[in-house]
């Protein structure tokens, strides 16, 4: 009985941030991502280019580990973050459902939203330089593979942004640090400190499916099977961590 | 649901020795309070603690030190007991984008309801509230007084043993707040809510309850029926104003007493303003004095019969 309580609570709170996420003014930022990814890519594939080669290192550095982490960082971060300051949380807060049940409320539907705005992004970007060049079965196998690393990509950065909007008062600094910082620059410098970015494992798993561009010849992956589980071993971390912060936050 | 008014009162807030502090901020102090069942009026002016003692209530801050029990139970930690209380801040908390039908949609699933049941309820608590007509139109386009009747309705569509509602009356206007109050009254005598209550604007407390709690500073000052709190105060000084004819013998003979603090003449010198340190004494006596000094009273009136005198009185001392 208590757990039905718990799952009509949390799907009412996925449900309601759900549109939230995807219908509110947020969602013209995918738009706007997706419009300069589709231009970018477009021109890049107007050029005399090795589609398959070229147009996979575009999906990997600007779709997947540029936009992707930046992304999650925008929805998540301030998704709760947000609530809290504004002081909306008060009818999740006083609800008769443990915080941490309600945090997962928020993460479903963030996780979701991000994967859904990520496709969409990824789809404008792949159509805008592989539809000038080719769209063969070797092309839509790339396809399908960043769509899958896009969504687990959703899922792990999601659980570490939207637990960044519970611990810090002022998420985005640390966001845009993480982001920017620590993504873009440690995940990419040669030898083990990669190790401590999302960026690292996920393209240890890329590296076993994609068979063209930089990530097909990363020399540094880990097994994909380790990388996958480290993958999902963060998510439950990061989901774990922001339910407790979450629960034990006092609402002032 | 409580039994409500036909019953004997029962506790349904204990606080002992309670205190919050935010940082070097005071946000309760000390502070000890029993409520009962029916309706509980708790007044102060802004930053006296009325909104601490709410969080508290319902378990979104945890004491500093002491202890608070509401309907039994420990509020931080316990969800459960949400589904005992109905709240409705005094912040604006509705988000603007949705439909008031959206909204209580949210706050029904938040609290198991679900189907035809939160569909049915949603309904009749607009009704009760008075917004069935405005139900589907976005919270964001709602006046102060539809979102206030919007806030009442969410903390209500659980069907909630007690009410906390804090500042329910806040910018209203006039005729929205003797709706508010109306309502207020109507939830306790005839569905048997227990509410709690809170404003700055004492006589607004007054129209709904003879029961306050009056805070100030994170301190409970006075606790009891207005008439109680008013006995309270007859042992200090009061502020009396007499009009008529020949006022100004009558402040002389007054100024002879050892009751009478000061006498000031008001505007247009038609009457003046005593102050005595014993009111029952004065009354006693003024008979006598008017009938001595040859005055003719045609209109006498304490300045201290509402409760924001009382308030200003027992805060001030």
């Amino acid at each position: 009985m208590d757990l039905e309580r718990a799952f009509t609570g949390i799907a009412a709170i996925t449900r309601y941030s759900f549109r939230k996420l995807l219908f509110s003014r947020k969602a013209v930022i995918t738009l706007l991502v997706a419009v300069f990814v589709a231009a970018v890519m477009g021109y890049a594939g107007a050029q005399n280019v090795d589609p398959l080669h070229d147009g996979t290192d575009m999906l990997d550095t600007l779709i997947l580990f540029f936009f992707m982490p930046v992304m999650a960082m925008i929805y998540g971060a301030s998704l709760i973050r947000d609530e809290i300051d504004d002081k909306s949380i008060t009818h999740v807060a006083t609800a008769p459902l443990d915080r941490s049940f309600s945090y997962v409320g928020y993460y479903i539907p963030l996780a979701c939203a991000v994967a859904i705005s990520m496709f969409i992004v990824n789809t404008a970007g792949f159509l805008a330089f592989f539809a000038q060049n080719d769209l063969g079965g070797e092309t839509l196998e790339v396809y399908l593979e960043f769509t899958v690393l896009i969504t687990i990509g959703a899922f792990v950065y999601s659980a570490l942004f939207l637990a960044v909007g519970v611990l810090f008062k002022k998420p985005v600094f640390f966001g845009l640090f993480y982001a920017f910082i620590w993504e873009g620059f440690i995940g990419s410098l040669p030898g083990a400190i990669q190790k401590f970015s999302v960026k690292y494992y996920l393209r240890s798993v890329g590296a076993d499916w994609v068979d063209y561009g930089r990530m097909s010849t990363f020399e540094e992956a880990s097994d994909p099977l380790a990388s996958g589980l480290v993958l999902l071993g963060l998510l439950v971390f990061f989901v774990v961590l922001g339910a407790f912060v979450f629960r034990e936050t006092e609402l002032t | 649901m409580m039994d409500g008014p036909q019953n004997a009162p029962t506790t349904v807030m204990e606080v002992t020795a309670l205190s919050k502090w935010y940082g070097e901020v005071i946000g309760l102090n000390n502070f000890n309070l029993e409520i009962r069942s029916g309706i509980t009026g708790i007044v102060g002016p802004n930053g006296a603690g009325k909104s601490t003692l709410f969080k508290l209530a319902l378990g979104l801050i945890k004491p500093s030190t002491g202890t608070i029990s509401v309907l039994g139970q420990t509020p931080w930690g316990n969800p459960r007991l949400h589904s005992s209380i109905g709240f409705c801040p005094d912040y604006e908390s509705l988000p603007s984008e949705s439909t008031g039908r959206e909204y209580l949609s949210l706050v029904g699933g938040v609290h198991a309801m679900k189907g035809a049941a939160l569909s049915e309820r949603i309904t009749e608590v607009a009704r009760l509230v008075e917004m069935n007509r405005a139900l589907d139109r976005k919270i964001g386009g709602y006046s102060k007084g539809m979102k206030q009747r919007m806030k009442i309705a969410g903390a209500l569509l659980h069907d909630p043993d007690m009410l906390i509602l804090d500042e329910p009356l806040s910018g209203t206007d006039p005729l929205v707040r003797k709706e508010i109050i109306d309502l207020i009254k109507r939830l306790n005598k005839e569905n048997g809510h227990d509410v709690v209550v809170s404003s700055h604007v004492l006589f607004e407390i007054e129209r709904m309850t003879h029961d306050v709690v009056l805070i100030y500073k994170g301190r409970a000052v006075a606790t009891g029926d207005i008439s109680e709190i008013r006995d309270l105060i007859d042992k200090h000084p009061h502020n009396i104003v007499i009009e008529g004819e020949n006022i100004g013998a009558l402040a002389k003979a007054l100024l002879d007493e050892q009751f009478t603090v000061s006498v000031s003449y008001n505007d247009g010198r038609k009457g003046v303003t005593v102050q005595v340190s014993r009111p029952d004494d004065f009354f006693n006596r003024l008979p006598e004095l008017i009938e001595r000094s040859g005055a003719s009273v045609t209109k006498m009136y304490s300045l201290d019969e509402n409760l924001e005198a009382i308030f200003r009185y027992l805060v001030g001392r």
